[in-house]
């Protein structure tokens, strides 16, 4: 882990001097966490890829701004963050962040495993915030710190969403869970 | 340890500190409710697991364009090494330009110089001056020679040509007393056959 830091510094500090080799190797380091992120958070392939891209050319463009390139990696989800959340508020410009998405069929038969249907529907009937709190979490493994750097809100906030959603998902899908080990 | 829920979540994601992880450890062992509690968070984790990562349909790859490419000062002013080298630049023209604007407060030095150059120059011209004059002198005599040799060629020539002009006038002169002579004997010759 530490490797990994000190080397995404060093790229860093390359594409900084204008080395897009340096930045295309960033990309293919993050770019498979970065879509799957954006893809759980609005939940459309194409839209997911879009963000994704749109994600890492404001990141080169903004690389200057960047004050420690250690902390590549969360300043990148900000953008991601976002990105998603500005086209988030363009197709649903009434819904707030405590709103209920609505279910989207086309989306949602992605995978044909029950259980894995199952967890999207729980995740799909989370709000944005909680949502994303949730795969910034379990799916991206990341610290309360960094989700806060992520998120621009403070720790209490971050765990306030991420443990009102455990709330929501634990009642629907630990017990399918405990069914399917049985 | 009383129960707190969010005490138990902030445990089940490994962020507690060490001294809360040992106490934590041992209420779950001790109270059924935060055991449970502990437990439905990891069936739910390892359900919200399944949900498998896509790979991106599309790679993203950047080309290099001088429009996204930051500027040349942008690099310099991001590279310490560059900056660096710009500063010891900058240095070195600072001290070029002290240099050339103090005043000469060493005239002694610069006496001494000056007698040296003098002595090398001196030397310089000694070792020039007398292949120059020889070649000059040299120059002169052969040039001396050639116009020495164009007076006598064209005395030579006038002289030839005044030696023909007189052979002519003498053949002439020759000829006219040779005509007088004969006009002369004719006349004779015809007065003595008239007597």
């Amino acid at each position: 882990m530490i490797f990994r830091e000190v080397e995404d510094r060093d790229l860093v500090v390359k594409s900084r001097h204008g080395s897009v080799e340096a930045y295309n190797l960033l990309v293919s380091r993050w770019e498979k966490r970065v879509f799957n992120y954006l893809l759980r958070l609005v939940r459309d392939r194409e839209d997911a890829l879009d963000l994704t891209q749109e994600t890492f050319l404001k990141g080169y463009q903004n690389l200057a701004k960047l004050d420690d390139a250690s902390r590549f990696g969360p300043w990148l989800f900000r953008i991601a963050h976002n990105e998603a959340f500005s086209m988030l508020r363009r197709k649903r410009p009434e819904a707030s962040g405590e709103t209920e998405p609505e279910m989207d069929g086309r989306t949602y038969r992605m995978y044909p495993i029950e259980l894995t249907l199952a967890v999207e529907s729980a995740l799909a009937r989370l709000s944005d915030d909680q949502r994303e709190a949730v795969v910034l979490k379990v799916y991206q493994g990341f610290k309360f710190d960094e989700m806060a750097e992520i998120l621009s809100c403070p720790v209490s906030t971050v765990k306030s969403r991420l443990y009102a959603a455990l709330d929501l998902l634990k009642d629907t899908l630990a017990p399918l869970q405990e069914r399917s080990v049985e | 340890m009383s129960c707190v829920p969010d005490k138990v979540k902030d445990y089940f994601f490994g962020e507690v500190s060490e001294g809360d992880r040992a106490a934590l450890r041992a209420h779950l062992k001790e109270c059924p409710a935060c055991g449970e509690e502990f437990e439905r968070l990891r069936l739910t984790q390892a359900a919200l697991r399944t949900l498998p990562d896509e790979e991106p349909p599309r790679r993203t790859a950047f080309v290099s364009d001088k429009v996204f490419e930051p500027s040349w000062w942008q690099r310099l002013w991001q590279s310490g090494p560059r900056l660096g080298f710009a500063s010891a630049g900058m240095l070195s023209v600072a001290i070029v330009i002290h240099a050339a604007w103090m005043p000469k407060a060493a005239p002694a030095p610069v006496a001494a110089d000056q007698a040296a150059i003098e002595r090398r120059v001196a030397a310089e011209v000694a070792a020039r001056l007398e292949p120059a004059i020889k070649a000059a002198v040299a120059e002169a005599e052969v040039r001396q020679e050639r116009k020495t040799a164009e007076t006598v060629e064209a005395m030579r020539k006038q002289f030839e040509f005044q030696q023909q002009a007189d052979r002519l006038a003498v053949q002439d002169a020759m000829r006219q007393v040779e005509r007088k002579l004969l006009v002369a004997t004719r006349l004779a010759y015809n007065a003595e056959g008239a007597r």
